[in-house]
């Protein structure tokens, strides 16, 4: 049996992620739908592996504003359903979003948005918590494993209180940490679906789900959220710990909670500080605050990314200026805690120690002496693909396609693995000079390739992922095509979005719940487009290099090349070699005119390395992925692979 | 004060010298040697970046700076060196007594008979030449018997990267005896490497027994020759021959469909402008030199002759050889045609040298060349 299918009043141990399934199943959930983004992934694929004893539809759409909208679907018919992204997300599913939360739901329909401070594993620190205050939705945010859960079960209830979208915001450092949860009831019955629409305008639970007329429904819309305030004020997710006239009150929310705990401990100011705790971050409630924001004349308000919480207390506070009097604020605003990154504990105890100018016990100069040493010795990695990763072989073929056309072509870039082409660029030997949010690559090569009539005669590139394509690509691509723009559309197709763990897209004929599904295919969606399309395996260089540099050449139109290769890390490649790859010492040239180190120099899979005493390239077997690229590009036929036998 | 020695990376002046500095021939002599330089069309590429110093890639082109006379000395009888056409040693005119040859030759089938007769021989085991693809790509190809080289006879006034496959087939050390028909800047490049091939490369250079010269005046850019063709509705494919007749100041481009003639304007119009500074004509670097015949008036009685000069020992024996089988008929070639062969190649050093300044800004720098070189000193404008 599945942990998250634990009995009732056990402890189990829970990722955050884990703990926000276990809080919908709780609630009864019906319906989820996700699309894959670190650090969101663990929770549509926990809830798929129980799917079936819980009679849930889980599905992996094909990017959030699809997948909003099939639990919109869901909570129109009066289900619970829950939608799954990571911050950027919620962008992509922002459009849909403001015309639902116009319309009203039923069933309860929660939103969680895992995101990303400090961009461990993004492009960007975006924030969605603003979307929640401009779209006028309640906002929760956990500050611990158990919070995770039983917030998570009490979103579904508010939503279905106020007839509204919840948003349930956890961060990295909650989502991918692992903490004990005590677990609560699985409901016994699921609820059959059902949709009402034949009943007045203005009754959200008959009438027809728009979000006319604008004007009436939107004060009804604002007129619940007034009634969420009151929730919110007597909610037990909001609390307050420390003394009771504190010199200092720190408000916070999230992780940061335990951040600020911490550094609270480290500088032993638990008699001077105290915390307010919220779990309900928007709208704030006003008389909960204001009685302990009457405790203090000075607050310090601890969060991760914006001063987004910082903005909404100080809107507040001014307006109670006549009962309060003024205060001085800490946060972001004047500079006390940085408005970019990832905090920690060690920032905090910093702010924290400035105000209330006291010193932390400094670290042992002899500490901090080896520290410094050790961290001298740590050898310089930079990104870079993994062995016997495709898209090392496709960026190959691309440079040296560019190059051999000789007007500086270049990559719009996407997101994905080969977005690491554009983060450190030696990996993508110089091609990609782009990067932005996913679909993007296309949509910027389209426009680069109309700039010809302003004297702009450059090839123009774009590449994005399997799962990329079906995300936001094609609008992008139909537009290249209509308009006639020229470009070199790749797509780099490993077989699965390999970033987020192998989840299945529309690619495949596997779904979330393992069921055959048709799979979608891009060869035949590009050519029905009417672009020119071929296919190939970016390990066969020398197919793969004319095929480029024949569509560099080919003016005038969309050309399409779909780069087919599993990940190195996939199911059925990991830990299988299909080559034994060695070095031919002997004929190896090493540093010498005719070669010059091309394989660890240039080529630069992790694989090979350098021996610096015989001065001869090595392959690491152990690394090596047994792709056997590296045999082709070797000059001097000094790498040898052969067929590796099972 | 000490100024820091700086380094100097072949490839990247290779870059900024020649290829940047428009003298790059397209001769293939830097690519094939490493995975960094290649061509591309007639483009030399370099296709990433190498750190290198005192590499072959710049050793070995013939638009970097050279000892000519280092290699007159190595190559050549000192008495047999005139400043206008190099070494003499014999200048004839000649024919392939094989009249098919001479159809399918540019001009009088001498080169491709040279070729046959040397492998026929065993004087060499693999012959280079010139080949063209549909969309008249050219590269260098290595042939072994007689049917493959008739094939590829007749000029392709584009450049090909001869060279380069000159250097594949070395690389092996196992390639045998080499021979190879050569243009001016790759005879040139392959005396380079001669002259400057490090110890564990002489056994690759060494395989090179013979260099077949060819006549050259100048050589189109692929890119300008295509687009001439192309707004002529002259398709690539369709191109079985080329050549500017004698005394008739056009170009002439055989195909299927009969001929079709360009002024010869059109013509210079093509012309890669690296051939603007190139001093040698008559293929002064190789054992034997051919070109087209220049006698009498008719250009019809003309065409399937060529002319010959003899530059080193080994050429005089294959010619001898030659003659003795019966493959090419030669004769002696009146004083007055070498006087005026003399003229020509004389006029377009002097222009070469012109140019060079011009691109240079001074008289002082003449770019690849050394100015204090003897033949360089004589045809400089005073
Ligand atoms: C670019 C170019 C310019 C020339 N300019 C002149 C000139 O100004 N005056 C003059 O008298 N002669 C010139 N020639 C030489 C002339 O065209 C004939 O090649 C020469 O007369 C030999 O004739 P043949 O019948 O013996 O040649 P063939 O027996 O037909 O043999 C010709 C050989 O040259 C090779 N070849 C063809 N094209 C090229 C190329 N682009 N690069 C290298 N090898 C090639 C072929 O593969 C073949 O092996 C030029 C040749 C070329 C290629
Ligand atoms: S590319 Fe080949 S010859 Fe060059 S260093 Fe690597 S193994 Fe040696
Ligand atoms: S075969 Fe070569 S390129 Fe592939 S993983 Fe091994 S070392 Fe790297
Ligand atoms: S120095 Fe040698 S290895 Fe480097 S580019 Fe030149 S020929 Fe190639
Ligand atoms: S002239 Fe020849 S050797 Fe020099 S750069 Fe050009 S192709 Fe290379």
């Amino acid at each position: 049996m599945s942990k998250l299918l634990s009995p009732a009043r056990t402890q189990v141990l829970f990722m955050g992620n884990e703990a926000i399934a276990r809080g919908a199943l709780e609630a009864g959930l019906n319906v989820a739908a996700g699309y894959p983004g670190t650090p969101s992934s663990e929770i549509i694929e926990s809830l798929a592996h129980v799917a079936r004893e819980r009679k849930l539809y889980v599905e992996w759409s094909t990017n959030e504003k699809v997948a909003l909208e099939v639990a919109a679907a869901a909570s129109f018919a009066g289900l619970r359903s829950m939608c799954v992204m990571k911050q950027n997300g919620v962008n992509v599913a922002s459009d849909f979003l403001l015309h639902l939360t116009a319309s009203g739901t039923r069933g309860g329909l929660v939103l969680v948005t895992c995101e990303d401070p400090g961009a461990l594993s993004s492009v960007n620190e975006g924030e969605s918590r603003y979307f929640a205050r401009m779209l006028e939705i309640p906002l929760l945010e956990p500050s611990s494993f158990q919070e995770a859960k039983d917030l998570t079960k009490w979103a579904f209830e508010l939503s279905e209180a106020i007839g509204n979208v919840v948003m349930l915001r956890s961060v990295t450092r909650m989502s991918h940490a692992s903490g004990n949860v005590i677990c609560g009831k699985l409901p016994a019955k699921s609820r059959r679906a059902k949709f009402d629409y034949d009943g007045p305008v203005m009754d959200s639970r008959t009438g027809p789900m728009i979000s006319t007329p604008v004007v009436a429904k939107h004060t009804l819309h604002q007129k619940k959220l007034k009634g969420v305030e009151v929730l919110f004020e007597k909610s037990p997710f909001n609390r307050y710990a420390g003394p009771a006239k504190p010199q200092l009150l720190i408000i916070t929310s999230s992780v940061c909670f335990l951040y600020s705990q911490e550094a609270i401990k480290m500088l032993g100011l638990h008699k001077k500080v105290g915390i307010l705790k919220l779990g309900c971050t928007w709208p704030l409630p006003p008389a909960l605050l204001k009685k302990h924001l009457l405790k203090t004349d000075k607050i310090l308000i601890v969060e991760e990314v914006l001063s987004f919480l910082e903005e909404n207390v100080k809107v507040l506070a001014a307006g109670m200026l006549k009962q309060m009097g003024s205060k001085i604020f800490y946060g972001k605003i004047d500079g006390s805690l940085p408005s970019v990154g990832e905090l920690n504990p060690d920032i905090v105890a910093a702010a924290l120690g400035k105000i209330m100018k006291v010193k932390r016990k400094s670290l042992p100069a002899d500490y901090t002496r080896k520290l410094q040493k050790a961290a001298a010795l740590v050898p310089v990695r930079e990104q870079t693909f993994c062995a016997g990763c495709p898209h090392r072989a496709s960026f190959w073929n691309i440079h040296n396609a560019i190059a051999l056309d000789g007007r500086k072509g270049f990559v719009c870039g996407d997101i994905g693995c080969y977005s690491m082409a554009a983060l450190s660029p030696a990996t993508g030997y110089h091609t990609m000079p782009t990067l932005h949010s996913m679909g993007s690559g296309t949509g910027l090569a389209s426009g680069f390739a109309k700039l010809a009539a302003f004297g702009f005669d450059k090839p123009i590139l774009t590449v994005c992922g399997d799962s990329t394509f079906y995300h936001a690509v094609i609008p992008a691509l139909i537009n290249a095509q209509h308009n006639r723009a020229d470009i070199t559309f790749i797509v780099l197709d490993n077989a699965g979005t390999a970033m987020t763990g192998f989840q299945p897209h529309p690619g495949l004929p596997t779904s979330a719940l393992k069921e055959t599904v048709p799979a979608v295919d891009i060869a035949a969606i590009c050519a029905a487009i009417g672009a020119k399309v071929m296919i190939s395996d970016p390990f066969d260089l020398e197919t793969t290099s004319k095929i480029l540099t024949s569509f560099l050449e080919d003016k005038g139109s969309v050309k399409v090349l779909i780069l087919r290769q599993a990940c190195a890390l996939s199911p059925e490649k990991k830990g299988k070699k299909k080559f034994n790859v060695k070095v031919n010492d002997a004929l190896c040239l090493g540093e010498s005119c005719g070669c010059n180190r091309l394989c660890t120099r240039i080529f630069r899979c992790p694989a090979l390395i350098w021996d610096r005493i015989k001065k001869k390239a090595l392959v690491d077997e152990v690394i090596c992925a047994g792709c056997g690229v590296c045999a082709s590009i070797c000059p001097q036929k000094a790498i040898l692979k052969t067929e590796a036998t099972v | 004060m000490t100024t820091p020695i700086k380094t100097v990376i072949s490839q990247k002046i290779l870059k900024k010298e020649v290829l940047e500095g428009d003298l790059c021939t397209g001769c293939g002599a830097c690519v094939g040697l490493c995975p960094y330089q290649v061509i591309y069309h007639d483009r030399t590429v370099q296709l990433h970046t190498c750190d290198l110093e005192n590499g072959k890639c710049y050793d070995f082109c013939p638009r970097t700076s050279t000892d000519l006379n280092e290699l007159r000395n190595m190559l050549f009888d000192a008495g047999d060196l005139t400043p206008e056409t190099g070494a003499v040693k014999g200048y004839y005119f000649s024919r392939a007594t094989d009249r098919q040859l001479r159809e399918d030759a540019q001009h009088g089938g001498t080169v491709t008979a040279l070729m046959e007769l040397a492998l026929f021989e065993g004087l060499i085991d693999s012959a280079i030449v010139s080949a063209r693809d549909q969309e008249f790509v050219q590269n260098g190809v290595v042939v072994k018997d007689e049917a493959a080289l008739r094939k590829n006879a007749g000029s392709k006034f584009t450049v090909s990267p001869t060279v380069a496959a000159f250097n594949r087939l070395a690389a092996t050390k196992e390639a045998g005896k080499i021979g190879v028909v050569a243009t001016p800047c790759q005879a040139l490049a392959l005396a380079k490497m001669k002259l400057k091939a490090v110890k564990e490369d002489r056994g690759k250079i060494d395989q090179l027994k013979l260099v077949i010269g060819l006549y050259c005046g100048w050589a189109f850019a692929a890119q300008k020759f295509k687009e001439l063709m192309g707004q002529n509705d002259i398709e690539l494919e369709s191109i079985a021959g080329m050549d500017i007749p004698a005394g008739k100041n056009s170009l002439e481009i055989y195909t299927g469909n009969g001929t079709k003639s360009f002024p010869l304007s059109d013509a210079q119009a093509c012309i890669r402008s690296a051939c603007n500074y190139c001093l040698d004509s008559t293929a002064e670097y190789a054992d034997i030199s051919v070109g087209a015949a220049r006698f009498g008036d008719s250009w019809e009685e003309m065409r399937h002759w060529n002319q010959m000069i003899v530059r080193t020992g080994k050429g005089r024996n294959l010619i001898e050889l030659a003659i003795k089988r019966g493959v090419l008929e030669v004769r002696n070639a009146p004083a007055e045609s070498l006087r005026q062969l003399k003229n020509v190649a004389g006029e377009k050093k002097k222009e070469a040298l012109k140019n060079i300044i011009r691109k240079s800004g001074s008289a002082k720098n003449l770019l690849y060349l050394d100015r204090h070189d003897p033949v360089v000193r004589r045809f400089l404008a005073k």
